[in-house]
């Protein structure tokens, strides 16, 4: 069955998912005024569920997954004063590369001065055989906040599947005004590394990243050790970065563990972040 | 030019270049003064928790230092450095360092790189008074770039003549083997011990440097997450032997 469906999908022709979205301020609601999509991208409408100005938008993905050589571009403009919520509404599947053309993706974002934004979550699955490159980019402001959080799977693991890729590279690089304050890449390649080691991902399958950049968070007063669990199958650390930032990361094999603490800790952040 | 540099620019036999090379032998002694004793970068957690016991751990964490961190991330630094530094100038060079500095996540390890680059040019200007490296020295006095140590080291070995090759093979045997003192002392083991695994991971290191000749800015990778994760946790450690 799974190589007949393989052949189906390598027969189809590539696609090259866009979305641009700009945010505007207006009268103390955030709006997304400008909205530029191309298949499978596409962004769902502006949503308040908190009743407040601050917008919520689902992006959306409508072909089930990058397919070799497939490429999906999302550019999201914040202007200034505006509070955004990005939600993926699933996780990126990386089908099987072919004649070894990658699937491609990247990020750009732009958040102007007193902008805030929550991308709540990447989460990125490599099939077996799959070659996957990612890269995002974020240019922020001092004044501007930034929550990101981020999952990398160690493929279908309902089927067995852990680092049974071909290979996945993920770089981000967030600025702040010319400043480089994060370039953080991983390139996993399974059968080249040695990635069972000690002090590489040892025997966990799930890397979890949780980004946070912004001028209302007062690094002396974070307190998250009550929010981590360490335990056999579970680990995180956390540290401060350049310009007032913070990164937590995990290694798990306990995914519900992983996306509750995640979860606990974006809202934890959020609370600092939206407070006057 | 001073003198130094002048002597390498005549370098005819091999009598000058053995004689050549005690200089970079003297800036990997452990005993120069760049503080590489006091840091472990995340390796004392590992040793506390008991998951690096024996000779043979250590090797296998060692072989796993020098090929998924180091040949992803220092080691690229060093080569990059040494390149743009021939070809390009200051402006590449500052704009690498600011990389270098952002793509070192964990602050302990981050402040233990830069810590060890403004010692190693503090000990070294006055007995290689060298125009490019005071400049250098300058930039961090301005703090225009933070001073990580993977950049002044190669600074360093351009300004010396010695080739990348040389240059990067001694830089990731000091790396690898200012551990291995650490940990001879942490664990504790034996000094036989220590030497034992020394032998073995220079293989290791050779073949990583032959990756790292082949791999550009673009191929860092901080794939090490446990070791990042180490060495975020060592703060938190009750007793600590080493500063990171």
């Amino acid at each position: 069955m799974l190589p007949l469906a393989n052949k189906e999908r390598a027969m189809a022709p590539k696609s090259y998912g866009k979305l641009d979205l700009t945010f505007q301020l207006l009268r103390g609601k955030t709006r997304m005024v400008d909205v530029y999509q191309q298949p499978p991208l596409k962004a769902s409408r502006e949503l308040y569920p908190e009743g407040t100005g601050d917008v919520t938008v689902y992006l959306m993905e409508s072909s089930g997954g990058l397919v070799a050589g497939d490429r999906n571009e999302f550019r999201i403009h914040v202007g200034q004063g505006s509070s955004v919520t990005l939600r993926p509404q699933s996780a990126t599947k990386v089908y099987p590369a072919f004649n070894d053309a990658p699937s491609t993706q990247q990020v750009t974002v732009k958040l102007e001065d007193d902008a805030k934004l929550e991308w709540n979550r990447e989460e990125v699955i490599p099939f077996l055989d799959a070659r996957f490159d990612s890269k995002t980019s974020i240019q922020m402001t001092p004044s501007s906040s930034l929550l990101w959080s981020e999952i990398l799977y160690p493929g279908r693991d309902k089927r067995g599947e852990a680092f049974a890729f071909q290979e996945c590279n993920t770089h981000v690089d967030i600025w702040i005004d010319d400043q480089c304050v994060v370039y953080d890449a991983l390139h996993l390649h399974p059968k080249k590394q040695e990635l069972k080691k000690l002090g590489a991902l040892e025997n966990y399958n799930y890397i979890g990243n949780f980004w946070c950049f912004s001028p209302k968070v007062n690094l002396s007063d974070v307190h998250m050790d009550s929010m981590l669990v360490q335990q056999d199958n579970h680990k995180s650390g956390m540290t401060t970065l350049e310009s007032n930032g913070i990164l937590i990361r995990w290694l798990s094999n306990s995914l519900p563990l992983l996306k509750k603490e995640m979860d606990t800790i974006t809202n934890y952040f959020n609370g600092i972040v939206k407070e006057n | 030019m001073n003198k130094q540099s002048a002597d390498l620019s005549s370098l005819s036999n091999i009598e000058d270049i053995s004689t050549n090379l005690l200089y970079l032998m003297h800036i990997h002694d452990s005993a120069f003064p760049i503080g590489s004793y006091t840091h472990s970068f995340g390796m004392e957690t590992y040793i506390q928790s008991d998951e690096i016991r024996t000779k043979e751990d250590l090797f296998e964490f060692l072989k796993m230092y020098v090929l998924e961190n180091l040949a992803y991330t220092d080691g690229i630094f060093v080569k990059e450095a040494y390149e743009q530094m021939k070809a390009e100038g200051w402006d590449a060079l500052i704009r690498l360092e600011s990389i270098c500095d952002a793509s070192k996540n964990a602050v302990e390890t981050r402040d233990a790189s830069r810590m060890m680059g403004k010692q190693f040019l503090q000990a070294i200007l006055p007995v290689f008074p060298n125009e490019h490296l005071k400049k250098w020295k300058q930039f961090v006095d301005e703090k225009r770039i933070k001073g990580h140590f993977p950049i002044a080291y190669s600074l360093y070995t351009v300004e010396m003549e010695f080739d990348l090759f040389t240059a990067l093979l001694t830089f990731m045997y000091s790396s690898t083997v200012g551990l291995v003192h650490n940990a001879v002392r942490a664990i504790p083991l034996g000094q036989k011990a220590g030497i034992q695994v020394i032998h073995q991971l220079i293989p290791e290191i050779h073949k990583a440097t032959k990756l790292v000749m082949e791999r550009s800015l673009e191929d860092v990778s901080n794939h090490a997450v446990g070791l990042e994760l180490a060495s975020m946790q060592h703060k938190y450690l009750q007793s600590r032997l080493f500063i990171s």
